[in-house]
Parts: structure tokens; sequence; C-alpha cells
């Protein structure tokens, strides 16, 4: 079967000099969960970017959906979740939804649609037209990841997107993202983070990278069924996956 | 006592009290000291003065109105759209803008005499000038505001494949709004100094003079009360002007830009 993402040899090279990746090598396959582990400024961001089409690689080669990223963009294929909530401060939640969906010129009443169905999705219908400011952090991240869903992305990228929240609110996303993510089979979510905890519990490939110039040292299978529920978090097995995480990440 | 009243008097109480003080100690100054009126009037020839000729001093007021209200226009329109244009293209604003800045570098007073003898003397020079001198901030603010787009919303839109009009339209130019008031705010007071200083060099060319011909008009004749009410009708003019704009700067962003935020938001 075709990988969803490949990489081969990528490499990135700042204009400055400062080498943000180095000879990285990867093959995602269908449906998976993947997250990139490593020190800040090791490149996951970067290799991330240039999965999006956002930046290219000084060398290499990357395919997606078995084609250019650039390509893979264009046919509506990715989707993005950043850092920070990133929504539009002066549009209502659901126009920060429906925004692809709205850039692709979709019909209103479609546009009105989707985007009921993906706050739903989020458990924030009652928000629709409240304002960004209005919401806690955690409902933005969930606006956030609700405008990724309503473009319907074969790849989902998530670039530490739960990184500024507190523990209670970034475990319950970590609990709606697993649903989310189960109930879409063909879904390939990509996730950034530098807590092994989250890493372990979400996903069912963890990448370690090194620190700059980011190489991907090591790749641990977390081949523990979903849902795996609290009984995962608090048992001897998501333990040992955490500290083998941890290990890698010292050397 | 209604608290909306109460409310109402502790803001406008102080500064009141502060004028009416200020009023009376200058009539009782110059009452006691004797000065004459042609050096330094009482407040209250100054209101007799603007009685007196109330209706060329009203009829100065909408002629130098009408000129600020077009200049101003203009200058939103040419300066907001003149972004747009140079924002759209790093080679075009490389090429053009060095040059709206030596454009806001030369004294307006400089360039009036060539204006009034491209467009002759009346109201399409005044206009002209008070367009120049409210057009490079509007320029200048809506351009920095096109230009500091967050980079996240900026790629999110590259992501989901826009348009450069999209981006512009829906993600641009709503971000900069802030930085379009801004300049709406410079740019509003100094179309009212444009227009009394286009009034100085350009005249009446036809109709009613505005409030700058009154000026230069009752200075020559040193009619110094009457100065005074001009001067303080073009100062009213001025602060409208900027309460006007005020007014529309919480429309648009009172409810989701800091600057205009009041009360418990997080």
């Amino acid at each position: 079967m075709q990988p969803i993402l490949r990489l081969q040899d990528v490499s990135k090279v700042y204009p400055n000099g400062t080498a943000a990746v180095q000879e990285a090598n990867l093959e995602v396959g269908e449906g998976e969960l993947i997250s990139f582990v490593g020190p800040s400024g090791c490149g996951k961001s970067t290799i991330f970017r240039m999965a999006a089409g956002l930046s290219a690689p000084t060398a290499g080669k990357i395919e997606v959906l078995g084609t250019t990223p650039e390509e893979a963009r264009r046919s509506n294929g990715i989707s993005f979740v950043f850092q920070e909530a990133t929504l539009m401060p002066w549009s209502s939640v659901r126009d920060n939804v429906a925004l692809p969906l709205k850039l692709r010129q979709a019909p209103r009443k479609v546009q009105d649609e989707e985007a009921e169905r993906a706050l739903e999705l989020v458990g924030l219908q009652d928000y629709a037209k409240a304002l960004p400011r209005q919401l806690s952090g955690g409902m933005r991240m969930r606006v956030s990841i609700a405008r990724a869903l309503i473009a319907n992305p074969r790849i989902l990228l998530m670039d530490e997107p739960f990184g500024a929240l507190d523990e209670i609110t970034r475990q319950t996303l970590q609990e709606e993202l697993l649903s989310i993510w189960r109930r879409n089979p063909g879904m390939t979510v990509l996730f950034v983070t530098h807590n092994a905890f989250e890493a372990v519990y979400l996903s069912n490939r963890i990448l370690v990278m090194t620190p700059r110039p980011g190489r991907i040292s090591r790749e641990i299978a977390v081949d523990v069924p979903y849902p795996r529920g609290d009984r995962f978090r608090t048992g001897p097995e998501f333990g040992r996956f955490v500290g083998l995480v941890n290990e890698s990440l010292k050397h | 006592m209604n608290p909306v009243f109460s409310n109402l008097l502790s803001r406008i109480g102080p500064p009141l009290i502060a004028f009416v003080l200020f009023v009376g100690a200058w009539q009782a100054v110059v009452a006691i000291a004797e000065l004459p009126t042609y050096l330094l009037p009482k407040p209250s020839d100054i209101v007799a003065a603007a009685a007196d000729n109330w209706t060329h001093l009203l009829g100065s007021v909408s002629t130098t109105l009408i000129e600020t209200i077009l200049g101003f226009l203009l200058s939103v329109i040419g300066g907001v759209l003149g972004a747009i244009l140079l924002a759209s293209s790093k080679i075009v604003e490389r090429s053009i803008y060095p040059y709206a800045i030596v454009l806001q570098t030369i004294p307006i007073v400089a360039v009036a005499p060539i204006i009034v003898i491209w467009f002759g003397a009346g109201i399409r020079s005044i206009v002209t000038i008070a367009f120049l001198i409210g057009f490079c901030p509007m320029l200048s603010n809506t351009l920095i505001g096109l230009n500091s787009t967050d980079k996240n919303l900026n790629n999110l839109f590259t992501l989901y494949n826009a348009t450069k009009w999209q981006t512009m339209w829906r993600l641009r130019i709503p971000a900069a709004l802030p930085y379009i008031v801004g300049g709406l705010k410079i740019s509003c007071s100094l179309c009212v100094i444009g227009a009394i200083v286009g009034e100085y060099v350009a005249g009446v060319g036809g109709g009613q003079g505005g409030l700058g011909y009154a000026i230069t008009y009752a200075a020559m004749r040193i009619q110094t009360p009457y100065l005074f009410a001009c001067g303080l009708m073009a100062s009213i003019l001025g602060i409208a002007f900027y309460q006007i704009v005020n007014g529309l700067s919480r429309k648009w962003l009172g409810s989701w830009h800091e600057s205009e935020m009041r009360g418990d938001h997080d």
C-alpha cells in the first residue's frame, strides 16, 4: 500500500545557515496517529511546514498523498492545527470554523451546515455566534480543531496544539481527539508534542528527534489497542513506554 | 441621586469646573488690568464678536467643514487604496513607498502655492491641500497594518488555497483595521489644519470664505475678538471630527480589539 506521507533524506537549512532538519526518513501509513517528540528547535515544526507545502526542503524528497505537498494542499487533503488557536478575532466562532469552505466558495448553506457539524464534534454547538475572545483557551483550541476537521482532511497536522493548556483541559482534548480520529478511520494524524505522557497516550507510533539539526533518532511503536482510557494512563505499561521515550530523549 | 446622573457628573464635573474657573480668571484679569481688546479680548468680547458676526462665522465654518470632509474622504480612499496596492506586491512597495515618504516630509506650506497655480484659487486647491496633508498618515498606517498580519493566520490562508484577493479582503484588511483607525484619527485632525492652511493660501475663490480666510481677514483688520472666535470654532471643528472618528473606531473595533474594549473581558 502506498504511504500517505513519505520523507526521503529530507534536510532543511534556513537562509541564515541554521540546519533545522538533517536527512529525515519516514513513511506514514493511512489512519496512523504518530507523535513527534523532541527538544525545542529540533525541527519538528519544520517537518510539518514542509509536509504542508508551506516551506520547501533544501534536500531530499517529500511525497504527500502520492504527490507533492503543494499538490496535496491544493486538493484540500491537508489540515493544520497550530500551537496557538490562530482564530480571526473579528469573526464569530461559526465563521472561523467555516473558513476553509468559505475560501473554497462553498454555498453559504453548506458552510453553515458543515460548521454546525464540526462544532458538534468538539462540543461547541452552543457557541457558534460567540467571538473568540469570549471563549477560554481550551474552547478556542476546540474551535481551531473544528476548523481543521471541516475541510475533511486526509492528513491532520497538529503542531503542539495542547501545549499552552492546563492539564485537565489537555486530557479532555486528548480524549476528544482520539474519539474524532477513531470515527474517521481514513484520517492520519501527525502530532508534535514536548510531552512524553501525551505522546504515549495518543499515538500508535512515536518518533523521537535529536536536537538541532533534527534527525529521527528512534521509533517507538505503542502497540496498545484503542480505546485506551484511564486504565492505560495509570497502568505499568504506560510508565514503561514513557520511560522508553524519556530515555531516548536523553540520548 | 440617580446613578447615571451621578456618574455623568463625576465624569464631566471636574473639567467643567476647571473651565469655568479658567474663563472667569481670564475675564477678571483682563478687566482689572484694563488690557486693550485688540491685544487680549475678554471671553465676553469673544462671545459678543461671535454673536455679532454669527451668519458670517457659521458660513465660514460650513465652508471649512465641506472642504475638510472632501479632503478627508479623498485622503482615506487614496491612502487605503494606495496601501492595498503597495501591500499586494513587494516590488511595487519598494519602488513607490520611498516617494510617499518624501511627500510626507515636504512642508505643505512649501507646495501650497504650486497647488494654487495648478488648480487655481478656491475650493479645488484647498481640498487638494487638505487631501495631501491627510493622505500620508492614512497610507503609512494602513500599509503597516496590512503588513502586520499574524504569520500563522497567513499560513492558514495559504494552506486552504486562498487567492491573493481572498487573503487581502478576508484577512489582511480586517487585521489592519486597528491601524487604519489609527490613521483616521491622525488624518481627521490634520485635514482640518490642511483646509485652514489651504484657505490662507488659496483664499475664497468665488464662494464664501472658510475659517482660514476669516482668520486672515480679521487679523488684517485687527479684529482680535473675532479672530479668537474663529480660532475657537476651528478647534471645535477639529474636536468634533475626532469624536466622530472615535465613535466609528468603537463601532468597528469595540467587540474584538483591545484598544476599544472596555469592562470585564478576559
